[in-house]
């Protein structure tokens, strides 16, 4: 299996050496849209592109093969294409023998995933299934590109790692144009869990439980670490109203808007004896926090982010900080000091230098490399262990970081809530081209509102008409857990019994519908499907 | 003087595909106002007055009320011009502003020419089939014979078929004009099929096999080229040939003199090899059958051709002797070659399956051979190298004669052709027609009389399976998907009428790119040809090589090639002339190119 | 790799550079105006022509490949007058009078047509100008084109074309003129414009242009290279900063970026970093009346303090969490994930991924 979420691969050797390029759950034109040209300029030299999504994004149009499957059936999809690359003898005998183990428990496992079983559960013509195989199967370079679509599922590891063996038994790892490629949503998502913003990991994914690890960071600290895991972000809302988490420190996050069922994230707040927010503005979560401590933006701090490439870059202060507003570490510091925690001030370069003390995929970065001319502004991918090291930019070559790749076999489980009598529309949520997220940044712009700044929800054609649902008309959409207002654009983007909303928009937010079911590995949550009802307003 | 006017023709014939109309009626105005002689008032002030109008309206800077006040002052000088100089002048703006009017509106209502015009390169644009044509003469310059047959088969799949017998509308407006003579860029193709036989030339990569099934009714150019590419694309193919070979018209119609048995067979064993193509010879295609076909595959091509040969109504028509062209040259295709020795021998018609009929039967030994047309020779839709050849083999032209009876013995044999002498009269539809002379008829004696006098398409069980027909053709759209009917697509000779080899190339391409997406494909066909960098133009001027052929007195005693090739120092200098519009001028801008990715 | 010589100056170029790339190499400079690096050359300025030793007539050295042992000159008397004339005729053809001969010019001071007259000694039209008012297209809410300054280089069309792969913006045809159809007209909300504005940053001259330009003078700004805020891609660009204010953002030429940004990153990335409703004081609940007050730091920091140690006291650090920011820095998530670790002493710390 493969190891921490990030792009095996660079955008730029996907986007000009892989001979097929498979997107997943993605939409990379809206959500990625720098991502989006290049993945164009790929089609347009000749780069084949098979798109697995269940709405008509607008990359569909230049795939050769669109599989519009239907949503939560990406592992059914992943393990009837492993079964016919294995069936058709597609696969890359070598890698499988030298680098993976594992391999005939795979194939016997995913014998049962027939194109005929596929065409039913994914509602796609199967014949089209396995064309895409065969193209995949017989690229030479071919690299899977996936996101949000594929991990924000109640099955989403599951479909990960059915994803990850397509790529391992083709053997597309460690190759230019090949790889898996997961599009990571934030600016510094990546970054944040390389860090150890994680209940498992210390900074570099090292283990909290691994008493060596643990012990090299409470000497460096000298403070102990407590080696149980902690409770996942996602899993922390219940455990706020049983009463087993109590103080509550956000940093920079407006869960009121971006968390799934937005009811029960609030009777999780409400529930907390103490809540700090450290935001750049009065977000709806603020607003019922105890203490606000203001924020400080990108453009008034130094430091790195990491992109979704693992690629290190310079993040450079342009203005100061506002008045009032203090530099996000001076306060963390402040917090620390207080507690009787003896954290010095350190400039943001310094910190890079302690990251890098620690943190052996960050040994080679500071500050004043990044700044380098020997970089000359193209940041350092890690691993990057010594200062001499030029950075990795493309994983598993040779080997894999755990020697051989083994390969898992998730089960295909249905969606949590699946469509019945009472909600029979199937609600997938995502993002538009010009707003971003709960629009903290993007919504303050006004030429961006003017472009699109409202909500709506696209429907299909015959629902729309079954429902009695112009174009253009308001409506009002039901969940088990709340009930929203908002515009309807019928048509044959989705397929019917299936509805898509973008996430972004306070006035109808698709977060008052969404469910909260978890994956039972990364505790992600459902966001990409549950069962709706549309009627008109 | 006769150097400049020599020049300002090429110019003229130079003219590049895409300008906008409006600006080439306005260069023909100029030219109109540098003849007038200055004598009258409408010709002498009318015009430049003209010219100042259209000016406007070609830079998008006149209203409509401008439009209707040119038109209002051309007809006065139409109708008031003393000569023809003033007059043609006028008269062409106005057939213009009919003839373009959509072109007219969009300058005065729209500030801007209509969405499609701008200038593209001459030969590929030309080329129905687009083919990169500079791209494959640098290659061949380069020595690269192999990457040059690839480069053409990228957009065409019978690049040896093309060297021999196409009309090469891509030398039509070839920017070397505007320096001495068009490029010969047939002549250079010739070459690169010479220096690497087609069916040795490895295919392009293809795509994956994509399990969906496409029948190709008809074996010939186009649905061959049809099958080429779909194969490519990964589909599966299946073509339905009624004869016992495949090529069509290409074996069936044109004689083996001018393109070569084995040639055209290294042309269709190269196509064949570029993915799955099942091909089933000698089965007829009837309605039941096609009913059949079309249930079956998930589309349909129906590429059947011209193959009907068409008759004269005339006494003595059933004689013996008498028979059509397609038929004789039929028979031979298949080997079948006729023995006209003592024998004189008369063709009706003036295209060039006249011109293969005759120069054929000049090869089965016959004693005289005479080519009866109604019209002039000029007048002829054969080309007038075609005609040249004939004439050099010995063929006599009968021109200005229309056949009007066949002379029959009692044994029901055919033994002289009478005909009515005609004079050339005014033009119709562009063309001179013949009104029957005060002369009395005229007997030209002929044991066989060979017609060819155009071709039928075969429609009638296509009929009855419910394909549509207007004038004896097949109705389609623009997305050639035939009329009333789903999944079943038509090109070709049976879709436009008889007409040439590349045209029916061009159809089947564009059918094979229609029902890939008609499949829900958008295959786009990889070509990984790397075409050379451009040295700087060399615009000495210089003549045109043309291609070899052998004396008429010797290849006329045989089948086989009249054409020979360029030699090696003959091919680099004529690839030297050719300017690389692709490099230079608008082929660098996006929008200069007619290129599939 | 080849080698050739320019000017006399011997340089060696790997295969696949031209002309233009190798008297870079050689550190020998050649102005140009429609050239842009990165971008397919069209070839259409005729302002970086060179001679090339034992060939008939100039080339441009843009689009003209480098090849073994050529002998290049750039710098005669002759190319300088060629070049000179060219700009003459582009000048005359730009509509000086529509901004006033420059002055009114959004771009005046960063355009580069001025810079490279200005360079070539070339300060007024040598040939009749023509008078420009065609309007100006500038119905979309970031991107302007005004006709009258176009100088048809044709870059905004390889930046949307050939670069960003949007295919919204072409050349057309006015007769015999050249135009761009920008689609910014006032059916832009039906066109596929992602306004971007990556035809923008190609524009040389004050035609195509974000609107906000017109809002400051390149002159009274700094530039400051970053990393966009939104997205995972991680596209460099340069915050325009005046007066201690972003006022704009351009891309930079960034490894997964490649000079280009998206609408987000180009127009949506600063605006809210100087909004008015940014929090400038920490805030309190008053028990009392349970609304948030303004605090001095001092007092929001003893209380954070004061209750999270209280709370730890009490339930033990497993009953406090804290979820950092994925859209900080990583230095500020380091710090924040050890504050979490050693003063809250939980490992309850998470960041938004999973959201």
């Amino acid at each position: 299996m493969l190891g921490s979420g990030a792009m095996t691969n660079t955008i730029r050797d996907i986007a000009e050496q892989a001979d097929v390029i498979m997107l997943v759950g993605s939409n990379p034109e809206e959500a990625h849209p720098v991502i989006g040209m290049q993945l164009r300029a790929a089609v347009e030299r000749g780069c084949r592109l098979i798109v697995v999504d269940p709405r008509d994004i607008g990359l569909a149009k230049m795939a050769d093969i669109h599989l519009k499957i239907r949503p939560g059936t990406n592992v059914a999809f992943a393990n009837t294409m492993t079964n016919v690359l294995i069936r058709e003898r597609l696969i890359d005998e070598r890698f499988v023998r030298e680098r993976t183990e594992g391999f005939e428990i795979l194939a016997a496992n995913v014998s049962e995933y027939t194109p005929e079983w596929a065409e039913d559960v994914c509602g796609i013509d199967r014949r089209d299934l396995v064309a895409a195989a065969k193209m995949f199967g017989s690229a030479k370079r071919a690299s899977i590109v996936y996101c949000l679509g594929v991990t924000e599922h109640s099955t989403g590891t599951d479909g990960v790692m059915a994803l990850s063996n397509i790529a391992m038994i083709t053997g597309n790892l460690g190759k230019a144009g090949g790889g898996m490629n997961p599009l990571r949503g934030q600016n510094n998502v990546q970054g944040a869990c390389d860090m150890g913003a994680s209940p498992d990991d210390l900074p570099g994914y090292q283990k909290v439980w691994d008493d060596a690890l643990r012990a090299k960071f409470e000497d460096a600290w000298g403070a102990p670490i407590k080696p149980e895991r902690g409770t996942k972000a996602t899993e922390c809302f219940p455990a706020m109203i049983e009463g087993r988490i109590r103080g509550l420190y956000l940093f920079g996050e407006d869960p009121v808007r971006t968390d799934p069922d937005t009811h029960h994230v609030i009777k999780a707040l409400d529930a907390l004896d103490f809540l700090v927010v450290q935001d750049l503005f009065l977000t709806e979560t603020a607003k019922r926090a105890d203490v606000v401590l203001p924020g400080c933006s990108y453009a008034e701090k130094e430091g790195t982010f990491t992109n979704t490439e693992r690629r290190v870059q310079r993040v450079r202060k342009a203005v100061d900080v506002v008045p009032g507003a203090r530099p996000d570490t001076e306060v963390f510091t402040e917090v620390m000091n207080r507690m009787g925690y003896p954290q010095p001030a350190l400039t943001p370069a310094q910190i890079m230098d302690e990251i890098a003390s620690l943190t052996p995929s960050f040994g080679g970065i500071s500050h004043a490399r990044l700044d380098s001319v020997e970089v000359g502004g193209r940041g350092l991918q890690w691993p990057c262990p010594t200062p001499e090291h030029p950075g990795t930019s493309i994983l598993h070559v040779g080997q894999f970081s755990r020697g051989v790749g083994s390969f898992s076999v998730p089960e295909f489980q249905p969606s949590a809530e699946l469509p019945d009598w009472d909600y029979p529309l199937m609600l997938t949520t995502g993002r538009v081209l010009h707003h971003y997220n709960a629009q903290a940044m993007t919504g303050r712009t006004a030429g961006l509102d003017e472009i699109g700044g409202s909500s709506f929800i696209e429907i299909n054609t015959a629902d729309a008409e079954r429902l009695g649902i112009a174009d253009g008309s308001r409506v009002r959409v039901t969940s088990r857990r709340g009930s929203i207002e908002t515009t309807a654009r019928v048509s044959g983007k989705t397929n019917q019994g299936q509805v898509w909303m973008p996430f972004h928009f306070q006035d109808g937010n698709s977060n008052w519908l969404t469910n909260a079911a978890l994956d039972s590995v990364s505790k992600a949550p459902e966001y990409k499907v549950c069962a709706v009802n549309v009627t008109p307003a | 003087m006769g150097a400049v006017v020599e020049r300002f023709m090429r110019r003229v014939e130079a003219t590049p595909p895409g300008d906008c109309p409006v600006a080439t009626q306005l260069s023909l105005l100029q030219a109109g106002i540098a003849q007038t002689c200055g004598k009258c008032v409408p010709c002498r002030d009318g015009l430049p007055q003209l010219a100042r109008m259209l000016k406007r309206v070609l830079a998008c800077e006149a209203g409509e009320d401008e439009l209707s006040r040119m038109r209002a002052l051309a007809e006065m000088v139409r109708a008031t011009s003393d000569c023809a100089i003033g007059y043609e002048a006028a008269n062409a703006l106005l057939e213009g502003m009919d003839s373009f009017a959509a072109e007219y509106e969009s300058h005065v209502l729209e500030g801007r020419c209509q969405a499609g015009v701008s200038q593209t390169l001459p030969c590929e644009t030309l080329c129905p089939a687009h083919v990169n044509v500079p791209g494959y003469i640098a290659l061949v310059a380069a020595g690269r014979n192999a990457d040059a047959v690839n480069m053409v088969r990228k957009d065409n799949p019978f690049p040896t078929a093309c060297a021999f017998v196409c009309e090469h509308p891509c030398e039509e407006r070839c920017r070397r004009i505007l320096l001495d003579a068009p490029v010969n860029i047939r002549g250079i193709k010739k070459y690169a099929v010479d220096h690497a036989p087609a069916d040795r030339v490895p295919n392009l990569s293809r795509s994956v096999d994509t399990a969906r099934t496409v029948a190709v009714v008809g074996g010939g150019p186009s649905g061959l080229t049809c099958a080429h590419f779909l194969a490519r694309m990964g589909h599966r193919v299946t073509v339905f040939e009624a004869r016992e070979q495949l090529g069509g018209m290409m074996r069936y119609g044109i004689p083996a003199y001018r393109f070569p048995r084995e040639r055209l067979d290294q042309d269709i064993r190269g196509l064949l090899q570029a993915g799955t193509i099942t091909v089933r010879c000698g089965e007829e295609i009837n309605a039941e059958r096609m009913r059949d076909i079309a249930g079956f595959f998930h589309a349909v091509y129906v590429a059947i051709g011209a193959q009907g040969g068409k008759t004269l109504r005339m006494d003595g028509a059933d004689a013996e002797g008498v028979m059509s062209a397609v038929e004789m040259l039929g028979r031979i295709g298949d080997g079948d070659y006729p023995d006209f020795t003592g024998k004189d021998v008369v063709v009706v018609g003036g295209g060039n399956v006249a011109m293969d009929c005759a120069r054929t039967s000049v090869r089965a030994g016959a004693a005289s051979v005479t080519v009866v047309y109604r019209r002039r020779k000029e007048d002829m839709t054969a080309l007038p190298t075609e005609v040249e050849a004939a004439v050099a083999e010995g063929v006599e032209m009968t021109v200005l004669m229309a056949p009007d009876s066949i002379e029959v013995d009692e044994a029901g044999h055919c033994t002289a052709l009478i005909a009515q002498p005609q004079m050339i009269g005014p033009v119709k539809r562009g063309r001179p027609a013949p009104v029957a002379a005060k002369k009395p008829k005229e007997r030209i004696k002929a044991d066989v009389v060979l017609i060819a006098v155009g071709q039928d398409v075969v429609a009638a069980p296509f009929e009855e399976f419910g394909m549509q027909t207007t004038w004896g053709c097949f109705d389609a759209d623009d997305k050639l998907r035939a009329a009333g009917m789903e999944g079943i697509f038509v090109g070709g000779d049976c879709q436009t009428g008889p007409s040439t080899v590349i045209n029916a190339i061009a159809a089947g391409k564009v059918a094979a790119r229609n029902i890939d997406e008609y499949l829900g494909y958008h295959h786009t066909l990889r070509c990984d040809i790397d075409v050379p960098a451009p040295v700087a133009n060399d615009r000495t001027p210089t003549g045109r090589v043309e291609v070899e052929e052998r004396p008429a007195r010797e290849r006329k005693l045989d089948y086989k090639s009249v054409e020979g090739g360029m030699s090696e120092e003959e091919m680099l200098q004529e690839c030297g002339r050719c300017l690389r519009c692709d490099q230079f001028g608008c082929g660098l801008l996006d929008e200069g190119r007619v290129q599939y990715v | 790799m080849f080698n050739l010589t320019i000017d006399g100056r011997a340089v060696e170029v790997p295969e696949g550079s031209t002309i233009l790339d190798a008297a870079r190499a050689a550190g020998v400079h050649v102005p140009t105006l429609c050239h842009l690096q990165g971008q397919r050359a069209v070839a259409s300025c005729r302002v970086c022509v060179v001679e090339v030793e034992g060939e008939p007539y100039p080339v441009p050295s843009c689009s003209t490949p480098a090849r073994e042992g050529m002998a290049v000159t750039t710098d005669s008397e002759q190319l300088l007058a060629w070049r000179r004339t060219a700009l003459d005729l582009v000048i005359a053809d730009h509509g000086l009078n529509s901004t006033n001969y420059c002055f009114s010019c959004e771009k005046n001071g960063a355009c580069e047509l001025q810079a490279v007259c200005r360079e070539l000694g070339v300060e007024e039209p040598g040939f009749p100008a023509r008078e420009a008012s065609e309007p100006v297209v500038d119905a979309n809410p970031f991107l302007s084109y005004d006709p009258n300054l176009c100088i048809r280089c044709q870059r905004c069309v390889g930046a949307c074309n050939e670069a960003a792969r949007n295919h919204t913006l072409r050349a057309g045809k006015r007769g015999l003129r050249t135009t761009i159809e920008a689609p910014f007209g006032p059916a832009w909300r039906a066109t596929d414009c992602e306004s971007c504005g990556n035809c923008a940053q190609a524009c040389p001259t004050g035609a195509l242009v974000e609107k906000r330009r017109a809002g400051y003078r390149s002159w009274e700004t700094k530039r400051v290279r970053t990393t966009c805020p939104h997205c995972g891609v991680g596209c460099q660009l340069d915050l325009v900063v005046r007066d201690g204010k972003v006022v704009d953002a351009e891309a930079a030429d960034g490894p997964s970026n490649r000079g280009m940004l998206c609408v987000k990153g180009r127009s949506g990335s600063f605006d809210f970093v100087a909004s008015e409703d940014r929090l400038t004081t920490p805030l309190v609940r008053n028990a009392a009346t349970g609304e948030l007050e303004p605090a001095t730091w001092d007092e929001a920091l003893d209380l954070v303090a004061r209750r999270f140690s209280e709370l730890k006291e009490r339930h033990g650090g497993e009953s406090l969490a804290a979820f950092a920011c994925s859209r900080s820095t990583n230095e500020d998530v380091y710090l924040f994930q050890k504050m979490a670790r050693t003063v809250l002493e939980t490992n309850n710390i998470d960041s938004c991924a999973r959201v």
